[in-house]
Parts: C-alpha cells; structure tokens; sequence
C-alpha cells in the first residue's frame, strides 16, 4: 500500500465516468462536470427531441434504450439504437442548427442533459474538461463519418 | 426557439405589461424586501465576473463565491473603518451645512430673478423676485433639513441592508443549483425551452445590472472631471452622488442637477456664472448619458422600443412611485423573456402535443392494473 493511497471516486463521479464522453476526466474534473448535468427520466415512447426543432443540449444515457428516428416523407425510419453510456444530439454543442431527427424512449430510461450554453462557459473556465469531452465528441463524429462512407460504398475516398 | 429572433405578437406584450405592472404593485408593497434583493442582485452581477475569474484559474465554485464574498466585507470594513470617524465628525455640521447649501441656493436664485427682472420688462411689471421670495418665506425649509429622520431611516433599513452581502453569496454559490431545481419542475416537452428560458433570464439581467454599474462609474467620473476642472471641492463625492441619483429615472436626474447648482451657488458666493455652468455641466453629461454612455454599457440589452421604454418609464413611476421608477426595466425585461418564451410553448402546437403525449403515457402507467 502506498504512502498516498488512491482516493475513492464517490460512485456518482464513477458513474458519470463510465460514460464515453467523460471517460477521460479526473475526479475534480468529472465534479466540475456533475454540477452541471441535468437528469430526466422519460418513459417508453416519449419523445425526447423532434426533427427540426433547435437543439439545446446533449443526451447522454444512463439507463435504458433510445431510437433515433428520421422523417423523410412516409414512415419514419429508425437510423441507430443507443442504449446506457452512448449519446446523441451532440450536434447542438456545436451550433444552433436544427435537429437531424427525432429522439424517442425505446425503454423507460434515464437521460443526463448537457445544455449548450453550460458546455459553453466550460470552455471559458474550465478550457482543459471541456477539450477534453470535444475530444471525445470529434472520435465520435469521426466514427459516425467512417460508418457513414462505409455504408455508401465510399470508403476508399477517406 | 431563440426568444430574440422571435416576433411576439399583441397578446404577449400586453400580458407582459399588466404582468409587470401587477409585480410593481405588489412589490411596492414589500419593499423592505425588494430593495435588499434588488442590491443583492446588483452586488451579485458585480462580484460575478470575479468569482468567474477565480473558478477560471481551478478554484471551486463554492470556495470562489466564498473568497469573493469575503474579499468585498473586508474591503467594505476597511473602507467603513476609514470613513466612519469623518462622517461622524461632521455628522454634528450635517444639518448646518445643509442649511448653508439652501441658503446658497435662495441667494442664488434671488440672484437670478433680479438678473431676469433687470433684463425683462414683464418679469419687472410682475415683481417676480418679490413674489416667488414671499411664497418661500412661508414654507418651512428647516423641516426638510433635520436629521433625525433621516437617521431613524437608515437605523431601520440598516438591518436589511446588512443582508446585502449574505444574499448575493447564496446567489454566487447556489445560482446554479437553483436553476437545476426549477428546471426538474418542468415537464420533459418543455425542459429544453425552460433552459433556454433560465438562460436568457440571466442574460438579460447580467447585461443589465453590470451595464447600470458601468454606466454610474462612467456618469460619476465625467461629472467628478469636469466639476473638478471648475475648482469644486469634494467632486468625486457629488459626481458619484448624482450618478447614484440617476439610477431613479427622471426624478433622480432632477434631484442631481439641484444638488449640484445647490454646492456651485454654496461654494462660489456672489459668482452665478459657476453655478449656470455647473448646471450646463450637469446637462452635458446627462446628454452624454444618453447619447454616449447609455447606448455603450446598458444599450439594447433590454431589447426593447424606446418608446415602450420611456412609457413604461412613466407608467410604472404612476403605478408604484419611485420604486417603480427604479424597478420597471429590469422587471420588464425579465418578464417580457418570459412572456415570449411561454407565448411560444403555448403557440408551438408539437410541443403542445408531446407533453399531452407524455401526460397520457404516465397516466396510462399509473392506471395500469387498476
């Protein structure tokens, strides 16, 4: 055992850091995080978000299962399924644009809310938390680009 | 959904108004507790970019809200410790000095009817200096000047006023916490909207608040510059009080501009040309205000018509006195955001939709296996 033995992360904070967008924040930084994090709970088939409306925050989710459905016309089409730890509508982080689609409860569950403006004064005073949650959020939107190509056939253009 | 881009329509604004004009009465009636809040409010606005420093350089926010909060008592302390034994010297001349400054004042406008019967038949015909001297003598002005009123004021609003301090602590600290605890009151369709709505609120009054606070520093040390380029002593002291003065809108401006004519026609006896340009002075920096100063620190952070502005002005001096006079922007436009928002969660027909989605999914859960 060392001099300075590990100090217990209270289990909110480890929750929080079981998540992906925080994965990489210390204790004090996953506090600073916490202050800031809304919690709802929705039930099944509520709808958390519409299409085209302006976006004002990320979703993260703590339990249960979400669909992401868009509208283009006749029925609306589930285009991905995220269940505990992912997120979505992390766009509205980085502009004002409207929603891509729509987010609806598959399950009961329960959602942590990161609104805009928050993400925004983090940047100001807390500039190393909130690199490292955009870090987070660029791998992500990377990914959803290479899944993207990948299912348009386009891979070898990237 | 950003409440600025919206138009609101007739409906709102005149909901926005009578709501704002019905908060005005009611808070004229509990001005014991408005007036702390609102200075708490002002004081809070003011220590915030400092609390915003310290949590920007890794101090928590709770331990940045208390250093700051500590930081302006002491500064307060020192500044009452050295302060205090001057005031209470010339505590005992306070009601001879005032009464030296309306004699001052009497003089010169004796001065000045003289001059305006010398220069106007009509004025001459009508005695005009005689007549406005005879219709002051029967007024009593030594009433308005005594002082044991104006201690027993702030005996009994001192307490209050103690309070100041504590409750823009509980701002910095708690601010966000209350906000989190409004927004688990609101159902899930609107939750977004409401932190728009929290949002903008803060916006709103911390453009305001910190724009008043610019706005007096710049008023004080224009008036303070000039009237110490004229030779008056104790300039920094009057400008800073006619810029506190002008926080009353109108009334305050009003009061300001005797005051100075009030110390010019004092200080520089037998000289009515000082105190004619003092007064010039006075209007000069009000027209700077206006013009110059007003439209650089407060501006449009209201986002409202002019007109509604000097209207409201007027109606809210008529519905509450000079507490409205005070009162009516700032809450005008906290309630008119407000207005905007819950005039576009009424009139957003989806939104209106999924929260009775909601309301009948958790009624639905809650009747199941009845």
């Amino acid at each position: 055992m060392g001099l300075f033995p590990p100090r217990k992360v209270p289990s909110h904070l480890e929750r929080l850091r079981s998540l992906s967008l925080f994965v990489e924040l210390t204790p004090p930084e996953l506090a600073v995080v916490h202050g800031l994090i809304h919690e709802r709970d929705y039930l099944a088939d509520e709808v958390i978000f519409d299409q085209d409306e302006e976006g004002q925050a990320i979703y993260i989710v703590l339990a249960g299962a979400v669909a992401i459905l868009r509208n283009d016309g006749a029925q609306p089409c589930e285009i991905a399924r995220l269940t505990s730890g992912t997120f979505f509508g992390e766009l509205a982080l980085l502009d004002k644009a409207p929603r891509m689609a729509q987010a609806r409860a598959l399950s009961d569950c329960r959602l942590a809310v990161l609104f805009r403006e928050d993400f925004m004064a983090l940047l100001d005073t807390h500039g190393r938390i909130a690199s490292k949650i955009t870090r987070q959020l660029a791998r992500h939107i990377g990914r959803r680009l290479r899944d993207l190509a990948s299912v348009a056939g386009a891979l070898h253009h990237l | 959904m950003n409440g600025s881009e919206s138009a609101s329509g007739p409906w709102v604004w005149t909901a926005v108004i009578a709501v704002t004009l019905a908060l005005l009465s009611v808070m004229q009636q509990m001005l014991w507790l408005v007036v702390p809040l609102l200075l708490a409010l002002i004081l809070y606005y003011l220590l915030y970019p400092l609390t915003r420093i310290l949590v920007f350089r890794g101090v928590s926010s709770d331990s940045a809200a208390a250093l700051v909060t500590a930081g302006f008592l002491t500064t307060s302390a020192v500044a009452v410790m050295l302060v205090a034994p001057k005031i209470a010297a010339d505590a005992l001349d306070w009601h001879a000095s005032a009464e030296r400054y309306l004699q001052g004042g009497m003089q010169l406008l004796a001065v000045t009817l003289r001059d305006l019967e010398a220069s106007f038949t009509v004025f001459a015909n009508a005695h005009l200096a005689d007549s406005v001297a005879q219709r002051l003598a029967g007024v009593d002005l030594g009433l308005a000047l005594r002082l044991e009123p104006a201690i027993r004021l702030v005996a009994a609003w001192m307490p209050l006023l103690l309070l100041v301090p504590f409750l823009a602590f509980f701002f910095l600290r708690d601010g966000r916490r209350f906000q989190r605890f409004l927004g688990r009151a609101v159902p899930n369709a609107f939750f977004e909207k409401t932190l728009f709505l929290l949002n903008e609120v803060d916006r709103t009054m911390r453009a305001y608040f910190q724009g008043l606070v610019r706005l007096t520093l710049l008023d004080a040390l224009t008036l303070a510059g000039g009237l110490s380029l004229m030779g008056f002593s104790g300039a920094l002291g009057l400008g800073a009080a006619c810029a506190v003065l002008a926080w009353i809108p109108y009334v305050g401006s009003i009061a300001g501009g005797i005051l100075v004519v009030l110390v010019a026609a004092t200080d520089f006896p037998g000289q009515p040309l000082m105190a004619y340009a003092a007064a010039a002075l006075f209007v000069l920096v009000r027209l700077l205000d206006d013009f110059v100063f007003m439209p650089a620190t407060i501006g449009n952070s209201l986002k409202m018509h002019p007109s509604v502005t000097v209207l409201m002005i007027f109606v809210g001096g008529t519905v509450a006195g000079i507490s409205g006079l005070m009162l009516v922007l700032p809450l005008l436009g906290v309630v008119r955001v407000i207005g905007e928002t819950v005039g576009q969660v009424i009139g957003d027909a989806r939104l209106m939709a999924r929260h009775r989605q909601a309301r009948r999914l958790r009624r639905q859960r809650a009747e199941a296996g009845l």
